[in-house]
C-alpha cells in the first residue's frame, strides 16, 4: 500500500502548509507566511522595501488586452491610465474636469477656442515629466496624433483624431488642434492617454508600426503617480510609486491588480481581504460585503437602463402613437421595482441623461398610474374588442415583442413588466437574445428592427452628453448597416436640436439645448427610463481618501492611503 | 514498431488539415472580434471598417484560411484604405511554424501567448490527474477486492455524490467554506484566488497552497468515473481462471492482485487515460475561471469570447496534435502491457 502512504504524505504536507498560512494573515507580514527559505525566493519582493510598505490590491474581472492607450478600447485598461499613464485632464467625483497636463481647459472666454469653434489651443504645464525624467512636450501630443492616424498601426480607435484637420506643436508648451467641423464633445474624447515620443519613435522607425511594440505590454515609461512594474499574464500586474510625479509622490507605495474573471470569486476575495477594491458588484452581493466591513461606492458613469420603442417600419404600429407610448410609461411601476429588485439602492430613471446637468429640471419620471394608462390606450382606439385579454385595433393585437440581453436582472425586470403591462391590456412576448448587441449586418435583433421594445443601457461619450443615436441617417439600412439609431426614431425637431448642440462651443448654451432635447424625448416617450445603472464599487475600509469619478475613476489615486 | 509509428504519423497529416479547416470555419462563425473590443460601447463604424481591412478580416474565408496555413508574405494588403493593396503581409503561416499573432493582445505571437499559460495549466492538471489516477486505482482495486462490503458501498456513495455535483458548485462552496468562513471563524484558511499571492511571490509553497482547492474540485468530480471503471475491470479479471490458478498455486495475495490482475485490468484504463491526457492541455475551463488560475482554459474562453481566432486555433491545433501523439503512445503502452499485441 505504498500509494496510500504517498497520498497520506501529500495530505500531511498540505495540512502543514495550511496551518503555516493561517499564522500570518496580515498582508504586510506576507514574507513571514511561508517561512524561511521560500520567502527569500519571492520575486515580487525585489523592490527591497522594508516592512512599512503600503500595498493595495485591486480585483479586476477582466485582464488587460494591451496597455498602450492607442491599442485598446477596454474599460478595465482605460481606468488604469490615471495610475500610470495620463489624460490631459481628468474628471473629479462630480464629473468636473481637473487639468492635469494642461494649465486650464480651453474655452471661448480664455481664448482657447476659436470664434468658429474649430480650433482649440492647449497650454501645457511646464513642469510635467515622463517617469524617466524627460519633459512631456507638445511633440508628444503631435506624436500621439500621428501614431493614431498612421495606416500601419492597427489602433483600437481613431476617434476623434479622424475628425481633425491638423495637430501642431506651436511651441513646446502649446498644442493647436484644428477640427474639420466644430466638435462639441472634444473634452470627453480628446487626449486620453499620451504616448512618449522619445521611447516609441525609434520603435516605429525600426518596425514600421507599433503593433508589436514592447511598450504595449510593458509601458515602463509613464506619466502617472505610479509606474508600471510588471504584468504576469492571467495573474496580476504591479505598479509602484513614481518618485518623479509632478503633483507629489503618491501615498501608497505599491498597487497590485489581480485578474479574477469570476464574479462570485471576486466577492469571496473582497470578503476575506485578499482584494481591497473591486467593481461591477451586483446589488444582491452588497449586504454580504457590507457585513464584512467593505464600503460600497455608487458612481454614476452615464448609464441609465431604459426601454427603447421601435418606431420603424417593422415596429408595432401602436408605438407610433404618443398616447400609447406614454401609457406604457404610466403602466410600469418602476418605483417598486427599484425597491424590490434593486434593494432600493438606486432610483427611477426619467431620461437618458439622468444624474448629469443636461436634464431639464422640470422632468420627473412618469408616475405609476394604471388608470391613466388605460385612459390613454382607450383614447388611442386600442380596446379589447375580442375579449382575449389584450387590446386590439383594426384586427391588430397589442402584443409587443420585448427583447433584451440574457443578463439576469433584465430577465427579472421583463417578468415584472410583462405582468404590469398585461394589467392594462398590453401583451408582451419576451425575448432574451445572446446576440442582442450585434449590428444590422450581423442580424442583431434590435438593430434589424425585429423587436418592438428593447431594454439596455449605454452612454456614448460620458461625461459629454452627445450621442448620434437619434439622427435619422443613423437608422440602419442595407446601404448603411452601421447606424446606431436602432429605435428608428426620425423626428426632425429632435434632429435639429442635436445638430445645434453638435457645434455649440458655449457650454451654457449647449446645456440649454440639451434641456430641450431631454424634455422632448421625455414628452414624446421615445425612451422610457427604468433605473439609474451606476457602477457599484467595493472598497476595503482600510483604504482611505478614496474618491471615485464616473469618467476617470482613479482620478485622485495619488491621495489614497492605507489605515493601519 | 518504427514503421508503425511513421505510418500513423503520416496518416495524421490529412486528418489534422481537415480538423484545422473545420475548426477555422467554425471559429469564423463564433464571435466578431471587433464588436466591442472589450469596451463598454460598440466599436465605432469607421474603426470597425478600418480594422477589418487592416487585420484582413474582410477577405473571403478560404483566403483567410490560406493565409493562416501558408502565410500572406506573398500577397499585398490595403492598409491605408485607398482601395489599392500596397503592403506585403508579414505572416508565414502554420506550415512554416508561424501561428500568427493574437488579435486581442495586439501583435503578440500566439506561441508566446500560449507558452506563458501552458506551464500553469500543466502544474494544475497533471497534479490533479496523478491524484485522480492513483487514487482511483486504490479505491477501484480496494472496492473490487471487497465487493459489496461496507467500505465499498461507502466509497461508492461518496464518489457518486462528487460525480453528480457540478464543478462550479464544489469550487465555490469549498472556497466559501475554507477561505471566507474559516477566516471569519479565526481558523487557518486557504486563499481564494490566483496561483500565488503576488505580494509574496511565485514560491513553491504559495503555489501548493493555492492549488489545494482547485485540485480538490477537479479530482472530486472525476474520481468516480475512473474508480468505477477500474473496479469493474478488476472484478472481471479477478474472476478469471488464471487468477484462480495463481491462488491455488499459493502465490501471495499482493502479487496476484497487483502483478497478475492489475496489469491485465489496466489495458482499458490506459485507453481512457491516453484519451484524457491530451485534453489536460486545454485546462479546466470552469475551475480556472473560478479560482482565477492563469491557465489555458481561461485563455481559451477569453479567446472565444473576443473572437481571437489565431489564439483559439493555436490551442485547438495543439490539442489535436497531442491527441494524435498520445494515441500512438497509448498503442506503444499496449504492446508493453500485453505482449500478444504486435503492430508490425
Amino acid at each position: 500500500m505504498k500509494h496510500l502512504k504517498s497520498v497520506l504524505f501529500m495530505m500531511v504536507i498540505a495540512a502543514l502548509l495550511l496551518a503555516a498560512c493561517g499564522g500570518g494573515s496580515a498582508p504586510a507580514e506576507g514574507t513571514e507566511v511561508a517561512g524561511g527559505e521560500e520567502a527569500t525566493q519571492a520575486p515580487g519582493a525585489e523592490g527591497g522595501e522594508e516592512g512599512g510598505n503600503k500595498t493595495a490590491t485591486f480585483i479586476f474581472t477582466q485582464e488587460f488586452d494591451n496597455l498602450n492607450p492607442l491599442y485598446t478600447n477596454q474599460w478595465f485598461t482605460a481606468i488604469t491610465y490615471q495610475m500610470w499613464s495620463c489624460y490631459a485632464w481628468t474628471y473629479d467625483d462630480q464629473n468636473a474636469p481637473v487639468p492635469n497636463l494642461v494649465t486650464e481647459l480651453p474655452s471661448t472666454e480664455n481664448g482657447g477656442i476659436s470664434e468658429d469653434g474649430r480650433t482649440l489651443t492647449f497650454k501645457l504645464r511646464d513642469d510635467i515629466v515622463w517617469s524617466d525624467g524627460t519633459p512631456i512636450t507638445a511633440d508628444d501630443f503631435v506624436f500621439t496624433y500621428e501614431m493614431t492616424m498612421d495606416p500601419n498601426n492597427t489602433v483600437a480607435s481613431q476617434s476623434p483624431y479622424d475628425e481633425m484637420e491638423s495637430v501642431v506643436a506651436a511651441d513646446p508648451q502649446t498644442v493647436v488642434v484644428t477640427f474639420n467641423e466644430p466638435f462639441a464633445p472634444w473634452a470627453a474624447t480628446l487626449w486620453k492617454g499620451i504616448i512618449p515620443k522619445h521611447v516609441l519613435q525609434p520603435v516605429f522607425e525600426a518596425e514600421g508600426n507599433l503593433n508589436a511594440a514592447e511598450y504595449n505590454r510593458a509601458p515602463t515609461v509613464g506619466c502617472g503617480p505610479f509606474n508600471f512594474a510588471e504584468w504576469e499574464a492571467g495573474s496580476f500586474a504591479r505598479f509602484v510609486a513614481n518618485e518623479n510625479y509632478w503633483l507629489g509622490r503618491p501615498k501608497l507605495d505599491e498597487i497590485f491588480i489581480r485578474f479574477v474573471p469570476d464574479d462570485a470569486s471576486q466577492i469571496a476575495a473582497l470578503q476575506n481581504g485578499e482584494g481591497d477594491l473591486g467593481t461591477f458588484i451586483a446589488y444582491s452581493d452588497i449586504p454580504a460585503l457590507e457585513e464584512a466591513g467593505v464600503q460600497m461606492f455608487t458612481v454614476f458613469s452615464g448609464y441609465n437602463e431604459g426601454l427603447y420603442l421601435n418606431l420603424g417600419e417593422k415596429g408595432h404600429p401602436a408605438l407610433k402613437d404618443q398616447g400609447v407610448r406614454q401609457a406604457l410609461a404610466y403602466a410600469l411601476d418602476r418605483e417598486s421595482l427599484v425597491n424590490d429588485l434593486l434593494l432600493g439602492r438606486t432610483g427611477v430613471a426619467a431620461t437618458y441623461w439622468d444624474n448629469t446637468p443636461f436634464v431639464d429640471p422640470s422632468v420627473a419620471p412618469y408616475p405609476y398610474d394604471p388608470a391613466k394608462a388605460n385612459e390613454l390606450l382607450d383614447a388611442a382606439g386600442w380596446t379589447d374588442s375580442n375579449g382575449d385579454g389584450t387590446r386590439d385595433k383594426d384586427g391588430v393585437e397589442l402584443v409587443l415583442k420585448y427583447g433584451t440581453t440574457t443578463r439576469e436582472i433584465r430577465k427579472e425586470i421583463q417578468a415584472v413588466f410583462q405582468q404590469q403591462l398585461l394589467e392594462v391590456g398590453v401583451g408582451t412576448e419576451l425575448i432574451n437574445a445572446e446576440n442582442f448587441f450585434d449590428g444590422y449586418a450581423e442580424g442583431g435583433p434590435a438593430a434589424t428592427g425585429s423587436l418592438d421594445i428593447f431594454e439596455y443601457s449605454t452612454t456614448a461619450n460620458f461625461p459629454d452628453p452627445h450621442t448620434s443615436e437619434w439622427f435619422c441617417d443613423q437608422i440602419p439600412t442595407d446601404e448603411a448597416p452601421d447606424g446606431s439609431n436602432w429605435q428608428a426614431v426620425c423626428d426632425t425637431d429632435l434632429e435639429a436640436l442635436f445638430t445645434t448642440e453638435s457645434s455649440q462651443v458655449d457650454a451654457a448654451a449647449r446645456e440649454a439645448t440639451f434641456h430641450q432635447i431631454s424634455k422632448h424625448i421625455f414628452d414624446q416617450a421615445y425612451w422610457i427610463g427604468i433605473y439609474w445603472d451606476p457602477d457599484i464599487w467595493a472598497v476595503n475600509s482600510r483604504l482611505t481618501n478614496v474618491k471615485l469619478s464616473g469618467a476617470t475613476p482613479f482620478y485622485n489615486i495619488m491621495e489614497w492611503d492605507l489605515a493601519e | 514498431m518504427t514503421k508503425y509509428i511513421v505510418r500513423r504519423l503520416l496518416q495524421a497529416i490529412p486528418l489534422l488539415l481537415l480538423i484545422s479547416l473545420i475548426l477555422f470555419v467554425l471559429m469564423q462563425n463564433a464571435t466578431d472580434p471587433l464588436a466591442t473590443m472589450g469596451g463598454r460601447t460598440p466599436t465605432k463604424p469607421e474603426d470597425r471598417a478600418r480594422l477589418t481591412r487592416q487585420l484582413g478580416l474582410d477577405k473571403p474565408i478560404y483566403i483567410q484560411y490560406l493565409y493562416w496555413l501558408i502565410g500572406n508574405d506573398w500577397a499585398k494588403t490595403d492598409l491605408d484604405g485607398d482601395g489599392v493593396a500596397e503592403t506585403y503581409g508579414t505572416r508565414h503561416g502554420v506550415l512554416r511554424g508561424d501561428f500568427g499573432t493574437s488579435i486581442v493582445q495586439t501583435g503578440r505571437p500566439v506561441t508566446e501567448v500560449i507558452g506563458e499559460r501552458l506551464p500553469n495549466t500543466l502544474i494544475l492538471m497533471l497534479t490533479s490527474e496523478v491524484i485522480i489516477v492513483f487514487g482511483a486505482l486504490l479505491v477501484g482495486v480496494f472496492s473490487a477486492l471487497r465487493q459489496y462490503s461496507f467500505f465499498d458501498n461507502l466509497l461508492t456513495g461518496i464518489l457518486f455524490v462528487g460525480y453528480s455535483m457540478p464543478i462550479f458548485f464544489i469550487a465555490l462552496s469549498t472556497m466559501y467554506i475554507f477561505s471566507v468562513n474559516f477566516k471569519r471563524w479565526g481558523l487557518p484558511y486557504l486563499p481564494t484566488v490566483g496561483m500565488f499571492d503576488p505580494k509574496v511571490g511565485e514560491t513553491p509553497a504559495q503555489i501548493i497552497l493555492h492549488m489545494i482547492l482547485p485540485v480538490f474540485s477537479i479530482s472530486f468530480i472525476s474520481f468516480a468515473a475512473y474508480s468505477r471503471y477500474i473496479r469493474s475491470t478488476m472484478l472481471e479479471v479477478l474472476g478469471q481462471d488464471y487468477i484462480r490458478t495463481a491462488r491455488s498455486k499459493g502465490l501471495p495475495k499482493r502479487e496476484i492482485t497487483f502483478i497478475h490482475a492489475l496489469k491485465n485490468a489496466s489495458l482499458p484504463i490506459v485507453t481512457v487515460v491516453g484519451l484524457d491526457l491530451p485534453l489536460l492541455l486545454g485546462g479546466a475551463v470552469v475551475t480556472e475561471r473560478i479560482f482565477a488560475w492563469p491557465g489555458m482554459g481561461r485563455l481559451f474562453i477569453d479567446g472565444i469570447d473576443r473572437g481571437d481566432t489565431p489564439v483559439v486555433m493555436g490551442i485547438l491545433m495543439m490539442i489535436a496534435v497531442s491527441v494524435v501523439v498520445f494515441q500512438i503512445l497509448t498503442d506503444i503502452v499496449y504492446a508493453w502491457l500485453d505482449p500478444r499485441i504486435r503492430f508490425d
